[in-house]
């Protein structure tokens, strides 16, 4: 047993050797590692030896361990459940939708997928880059490709791969058969909560502010450690505790692995050249998108300029494709006006995602912790890689949204089941009443500053699937007006204003063991 | 026995919070117990030939000579008195560094029109690159504001008015400021803190701020070249004036909460320089309001609700630019109309004893519920109380 084990992590040791050698961020490190070993305090005598002990001392050691850790997070195999095939096609099915649907909305209003800017566009584009709040262009009779709704629908519709059973009713996602966790599952994952250990949240009433001044002192001076350990594990392990408003960008930063280097910046300026250089139809449509969103709230109307830059580039980088583990179906345009072949072929958007109404709101709430507008790109662009876009995609992974909405809709039933009863009663899907909060994780629904305690403990477990959980903890604290309604319109009132919830404090009280 | 309400404006925040306690709405010649008045209605109600006398059940929401703070000239005028006097006594407070006063440089440099036109010449002469900002000493929203960045520009403007310098002037003074040209600037843009400050009381001072408060930003990235000296959408933040620009948005209206201006700098700055800055705001509402407590009139029946401008600078450092004895209760987005309802809510939560029924013979130390969102900044009473307890932001030798 023993053997195999250390077999296995040999195979590992080797073939993150061999991904290393490419990977750019590992290059820089072995060039620092190289200035080092010119150093006296490295011995040729005693290499192995005195090489480590100087990497430790210059927090290059670190460097390496966070980069395995960035690999292992990135690379491991995805979990396989025995229907992914079945997923895969529904998914491929949805692709081929938005792609007709785009290719209709072209012809519609006579546009190309695809095509070159001429130098006046391209000059105006570069002088107005600072602020594209106020660059001039028609996207009226634009409209977003899919909203939460549709994607909804989707959803519903997906026929089990498995037979069903004539008695169950048709709508109920309990017809998938993923595995999700229950309440006594997620317990145990979110082990902080669930113990009662005090949590650095936002100071509710519950604290004096008193006490509230000591636990974020507390958590600042541990945080400080932390950073300056420069360990990415273990700055995972202080955030299950909160993290103080001031650490959070660093914090979050050293988990991802996306701290910028000097190259990162030459790799945004590609990106933007890409931008200038072709007009893609998909701009319209993030444009639009930020116009309908971040434009319009009152959180995010001021950081309207960063978006666009972020989310236009976010479109152009063909690495997102690469890294996106769920594969998504992507379209290849010729440039309008030239011919069809390998250089005037691109993958339409590069990035392969086409973003639906709201996509914007996934990379509004880094705005808070980031004024580098590079410094923020990487970080919205893991985060996104890493979770975000498991919330628009069919598939069979723990972490998507279909099981999110499974273990969303086991857990209502379970605890709430007179709200349950209620919604079904009055003929309304109960997913479809948190489908915008679970496929946005909240944003734009949460003030900022709850929103980012959130968006800690996805960060700090690793894992989406508190989303649910707090769906479902919502909907329990508000049982009694929402008993009172019965239109989805009025429901939906009852919800719109989530401005009093205290996450930390209402996530507790329903993890904490009875 | 109900409790009566008198109101001159037509707002729904006043006659809703003031229905809702079950309070009766009256005209202003019966009897009253609450009055949320005009100012003009002010100024006759505590005039000398209107004869009226209030008696012990009867509150309203303006001092009578509010003006002291109100008016630009007269608020810079107190501050100047205030840290002369100070200095006098040789209180560390009024300490000076570099000419400037270390602990009580909260406003620019001002002068007002016509008095002080030589003083403002000299030291326009110190830094004859700068800008400096001209606003009429008793007007609002913005009005009749401008920038100069040439003495020559004054000049030109006075000539330009009807009538000579001196006579112009006498008839509407002006106050001229040295312009904060390094704003502090989120997504490109300008903007200012309006922040609510209520006072019932000037000797003792009892103040208390509204814990909730707004940035009102420009809808035109900041350019302080000369070329958009005159463009008022890029300089002057009043929503009065933003609301016509082409950009204004009114959804937004341009207005981000204080909590999360405080969550954007405390993530991107850090907490001590942000904690700094909090602290700096309250500190100069006191010592504004100090400022002026020599001189208002004391009334018992009186209490106000005050809007602060403050303008923030790229070092973080606050600017007190004018204080507002009756900011604006006209909602312009549906946070704007929730803000300034719970306001009113607290303001009469505050004012109204225990009891239920406004009376002057009160001690005026409301509880820590009745306080809703709005924290205790300083209480002279509690002060001479409890030694060192009770008001939690007085300690005179904060930070050197």
């Amino acid at each position: 047993m023993e053997d195999i084990k250390d077999k296995s992590i040999h195979h590992t040791a080797i073939k993150i050797c061999e991904d290393f050698k490419t990977s750019p961020s590992y290059q820089a490190l072995f060039q620092d590692i190289q200035k080092l070993v010119s150093t006296p305090s490295v011995k040729y005598e005693d290499f192995k030896d005195s090489l480590l002990k100087a990497m430790k001392d210059n927090g290059l050691d670190a460097s390496l361990r966070n980069n395995v850790y960035h690999w292992m997070k990135t690379k491991k195999k995805e979990i396989g459940s025995p229907h992914d095939t079945f997923f895969r096609k529904a998914q491929i099915h949805w692709d081929k939708r938005i792609h007709k649907s785009l290719n209709s909305m072209c012809t519609e209003l006579g546009i190309n997928l695809a095509k070159i800017r001429t130098v006046s566009e391209r000059e105006e584009l570069a002088g107005k880059w600072g602020e594209l709040s106020n660059y001039e262009v028609d996207i009226h009779k634009y409209r977003p490709v899919y909203a939460p709704k549709d994607f909804f629908e989707v959803l519903l519709n997906l026929k089990g791969p498995t037979t069903r059973n004539k008695g169950s009713p048709k709508w109920e996602f309990a017809q998938m058969p993923l595995k999700v966790k229950n309440l006594a599952d997620l317990r145990c994952l979110y082990l902080e909560l669930s113990r009662g250990e005090q949590i650095l949240g936002v100071n509710s009433s519950l604290f004096s502010s008193r006490q509230y001044s000591a636990l974020e002192a507390e958590r600042m001076i541990l945080g400080d450690k932390v950073l300056i350990k420069n360990y990415a594990p273990m700055a995972q392990e202080f955030l299950k505790k909160g993290c103080p408003n001031s650490l959070r960008a660093k914090i979050w930063t050293l988990i991802l692995g996306a701290e910028v280097k000097p190259y990162h910046y030459g790799y945004f300026e590609s990106l933007k050249d890409s931008v200038l250089q072709y007009d893609l139809m998909i701009d319209k449509l993030i444009i639009k998108d930020i116009n309908l969103t971040a434009s319009n709230d009152d959180q995010y109307f001021v950081f309207e300029d960063v978006l666009y830059q972020v989310l236009l580039c976010f479109s152009r980088d063909g690495e997102i494709l690469k890294d996106l583990s769920t594969q998504p179906g992507f379209m290849q345009v010729v440039i309008k006006g030239k011919q069809s072949n390998t250089e005037n072929n691109i993958i339409f958007p590069p990035s392969g995602v086409i973003p639906f109404h709201g996509f914007t709101m996934y990379a509004a709430p880094f705005c808070y912790l980031y004024d580098d507008p590079v410094q923020l790109y990487f970080v919205f662009r893991t985060f996104y890689i890493r979770y975000f876009h498991r919330l628009h995609r069919v598939c069979g992974n723990p972490q998507g949204v279909v099981s999110l909405c499974l273990q969303y809709e086991k857990m209502l039933q379970c605890f709430e089941p007179g709200l349950w009863h209620h919604f079904r009663k009055c003929q309304i899907h109960p997913v479809r009443v948190v489908i915008k909060w679970i496929m946005r994780a909240f944003s734009g629904h949460l003030p900022p500053e709850q929103l980012l305690n959130l968006w800690d403990l996805i960060l700090a477990y690793d894992s989406l699937e508190i989303i649910p959980l707090l769906a479902v903890d919502i909907l329990v604290f508000r049982k009694d007006n929402l008993l009172k309604v019965n239109t989805l319109q009025n429901i939906e009132a009852v919800l719109a204003d989530l401005s009093s919830i205290s996450v930390i404090p209402l996530l507790q009280m329903s993890l904490l063991k009875e | 026995m109900r409790v009566t309400f008198c109101t001159d404006l037509d707002k729904s925040v006043v006659v809703a919070n003031c229905e809702k306690r079950g309070w009766i709405q009256v005209g202003p010649e019966d009897d009253w117990n609450i009055y949320w008045a005009g100012t003009q209605t002010c100024r006759s109600l505590f005039s000398v030939d209107s004869g009226y006398r209030m008696h012990d059940n009867q509150l309203i929401n303006h001092f009578p000579n509010h003006y002291e703070i109100s008016r630009k000239d007269l608020l810079v005028k107190n501050i100047k008195r205030y840290r002369r006097d100070l200095e006098k006594e040789g209180n560390m407070l009024a300490e000076r560094g570099d000419s400037k006063y270390l602990h009580l440089d909260f406003i620019p440099v001002t002068f007002v029109l016509p008095a002080d036109y030589n003083m403002f010449v000299e030291e326009y002469r110190k830094a004859p690159q700068s800008t400096w900002i001209m606003k009429p000493c008793g007007r609002s929203q913005g009005s009749g504001i401008f920038l100069i960045n040439k003495l020559s520009k004054l000049k030109r403007w006075s000539r330009e008015s009807k009538g000579p310098f001196q006579q112009q002037l006498t008839r509407e003074s002006y106050v001229i400021s040295k312009y904060i040209d390094n704003p502090l600037l989120i997504g490109g843009k300008k903007f200012d803190l309006r922040l609510y400050v209520l006072v019932t009381s000037f000797r003792p001072l009892k103040a208390y701020q509204f814990r909730m408060g707004f940035c009102r930003f420009c809808t035109v990235k900041y350019d302080s070249s000369v070329a958009e000296l005159d463009n008022m959408y890029v300089h002057l933040t009043n929503v009065s004036v933003q609301k016509h620009g082409g950009e204004y948005n009114s959804l937004h209206g341009g207005k981000l909460s204080v909590q999360n201006l405080r969550l954007h700098l405390e993530s991107t700055r850090g907490k001590q320089v942000t904690e700094k800055l909090f602290d700096q705001i309250s500190w100069l509402i006191i010592h504004s309001l100090k400022a002026v407590a020599p001189v208002i009139a004391t009334d018992r029946h009186c209490f106000e609700c005050y809007g602060y401008d403050i303008i923030i600078d790229n070092k973080l450092k606050p600017w007190l630019i004018e204080v507002n004895a009756s900011p604006s209760l006209t909602s312009t987005t549906a946070n704007d109309r929730i803000l300034k309802h719970k306001l009113m809510d607290n303001i009469f939560s505050i004012i109204v004893p225990p009891s239920g029924m406004p009376d002057v013979r009160w001690n005026k130390i409301p509880s820590q519920e009745a306080l809703g969102d709005f924290q205790l900044l300083i209480d002279e009473d509690l002060i001479h109380l409890h030694e060192g307890e009770g008001s939690n932001y007085l300690k005179q030798n904060r930070w050197k």
